[in-house]
């Protein structure tokens, strides 16, 4: 309380909320935390909580231009995919440091995103948009096999299908129409009729988590993805910085990601960036104007210890950072996977993972009683393994020791 | 009746009387644990216990409202273990 007010945007089922909402109290900020659904305490603290619809910018932004009227906001930040146009749609009403709301836009929207880079020359894979109302059998004779489906607008993998014949893409495809109509799905407009279908590369993925400044790219972190990700779906598991390849191909990484941040037009803020490599080089795959997602951002200490989510709001707030170089350390985190759909009945090996040399820390995400549901209809992970040491292959290793002695009951 | 103890029955009343009435909407409660040096240490359960909104629920809802009322407080920590909740009402997973 007393620093200049700083406007967070929580979806009410984000991972992100812990440390972003640290990073504000060690900041000194004002916070205020807007979320989809009411608080309940929200008629008791409205100076610090509000509900917004983060599914309608404009309207969100309406109702923060409103609010602010008698409380000056001096940044806002979203904290993902789903609140990121909302941030910018705020951000430039009421002149604040975001990027435009029609890149962030372009970003949230695969097609559009693909579109974008396409036209600028950045090497993205042969892409389609499919109407979701389409007739499958005949959508599947116009497209070339290997290919990957996927929605719009959703993360983390959800929905994602590599089809490899005519049949697999039909039922991939309707797999993806079903997908779309769950209740914990939120997606309307273009999100909600279409899909896409794009080509499959092959080859190495790899993240880039950067900061734009002013339109400039700072790279904080090249993660390798060393699990493959051939298909049928494409379960993210391990994350380990700084990358393992050569520097000439880091940095043709780095050239590609800007050239993508360049063509869609944004200049402010996190992005995460989601890559192939192979030898035709670089392919963008996902340019998202957020930061990395799940808790993978603890795997990253900035200086003296400085956190991803630090830095994100000081550049929100235009308020100098000390430094973007990450330590020197390497780092790595695995999402633990959900093996089957059933219900988490316990957790055990937690001790005996925490033990392994280099390991940070295990946390469990699921609670037990939760329904599990694995990609590629979920959403969530089981878990979070972290690990820090002197080389990334010891890193690679401590995690995949770690997640070996993780035991889950699920019935 | 020492000034501590006083301010605890006084961070007691506000949790009796308007945090856990709103909390209770969504399944949870917030249990008193202790006051020492102005600073209060509290539980979370039920519903928001391992909550994915605890978070906000503490610092903008909870922390700001106990300060509010009582400028003495300096600092309102959690002490829950949100790991072991079974019922939170909200749930993390990406968008």
């Amino acid at each position: 309380m007393g620093g200049p007010r700083l406007l967070l945007l929580l979806p009410t089922r984000t991972y992100r909320t812990e440390d972003f909402v640290d990073a504000a109290h060690r900041l000194g900020v004002d916070l205020v935390c807007a979320s989809e659904r009411p608080s309940t305490l929200e008629s008791l603290s409205p100076d610090t909580l509000l509900t917004l619809d983060f599914s309608d910018p404009a309207a969100a932004a309406a109702r923060a231009v409103e609010w602010s009227a008698d409380r000056p906001l001096a940044a806002v930040v979203g904290v993902d995919d789903v609140t990121a146009p909302a941030a910018a749609a705020i951000a430039e009403r009421l002149g604040l440091r975001a990027s435009a709301p029609a890149a962030v836009t372009a970003a949230r929207d695969k097609f559009q995103m693909r579109q974008c880079l396409a036209a600028a020359g950045v090497p993205v894979p042969r892409f389609r948009r499919i109407a979701l109302e389409e007739a499958p059998l005949r959508a599947a004779r116009g497209v070339e096999y290997p290919c990957v489906l996927k929605p719009l607008a959703l993360s983390a993998s959800r929905g994602v299908i590599r089809a490899n014949t005519a049949d697999q893409f039909v039922a991939a495809f309707e797999r993806i129409r079903a997908l779309l109509q769950r209740d914990d799905v939120s997606v309307s407009g273009d999100a909600a009729r279409f899909l896409l279908a794009e080509e499959y590369v092959p080859g190495l993925e790899i993240a880039l988590e950067g900061l734009l400044s002013g339109g400039a790219l700072h790279t904080l972190a090249l993660f390798d993805k060393p699990d493959p990700l051939e298909g049928p779906f494409f379960e993210e598991t391990i994350y380990v910085t700084p990358s393992r390849l050569p520097a000439a191909i880091q940095e043709s990484i780095r050239t590609t990601t800007a050239a993508a941040c360049a063509a869609l037009g944004l200049t402010e803020g996190p992005v995460h960036a989601e890559l192939r490599l192979n030898d035709d080089g670089p392919w963008v795959l996902e340019v998202a104007a957020r930061s990395i997602g799940g808790l993978c951002s603890r795997t990253l200490r900035f200086g003296t210890g400085m956190t991803l989510e630090e830095i994100i709001l000081r550049h929100a707030l235009d308020w100098p950072i000390a430094t973007l170089e990450r330590e020197r350390q390497a780092a790595g985190v695995m999402m633990i996977p959900i093996p089957r759909a059933g219900r988490l009945e316990g957790v055990r090996g937690l001790d005996d993972a925490k033990a392994v040399p280099l390991i940070e820390d295990v946390v469990v995400s699921a609670h037990v009683g939760q329904t599990l549901v694995p990609l590629p209809e979920g959403f969530q992970y089981l878990g979070f393994v972290f690990a820090r040491g002197a080389a990334p292959a010891d890193v690679e290793d401590a995690l995949r020791i770690a997640h070996a002695r993780l035991r889950f009951d699920i019935r | 009746m020492t000034e501590g103890s006083d301010l605890k029955t006084r961070v007691q009343e506000l949790i009796d009387t308007m945090i856990n009435p709103a909390v209770a909407g969504h399944g949870g409660y917030v249990e008193l644990i202790d006051v020492q040096d102005n600073r209060v240490y509290l539980q979370m359960g039920g519903g928001c216990q391992g909550c994915g909104a605890a978070d906000v629920t503490l610092k903008s809802g909870i922390e700001r409202l106990i300060k509010e009322e009582l400028p003495e407080v300096a600092e309102v920590l959690d002490t829950t273990d949100h790991s072991s909740g079974t019922n939170p009402y909200y749930t993390a997973g990406k968008s």
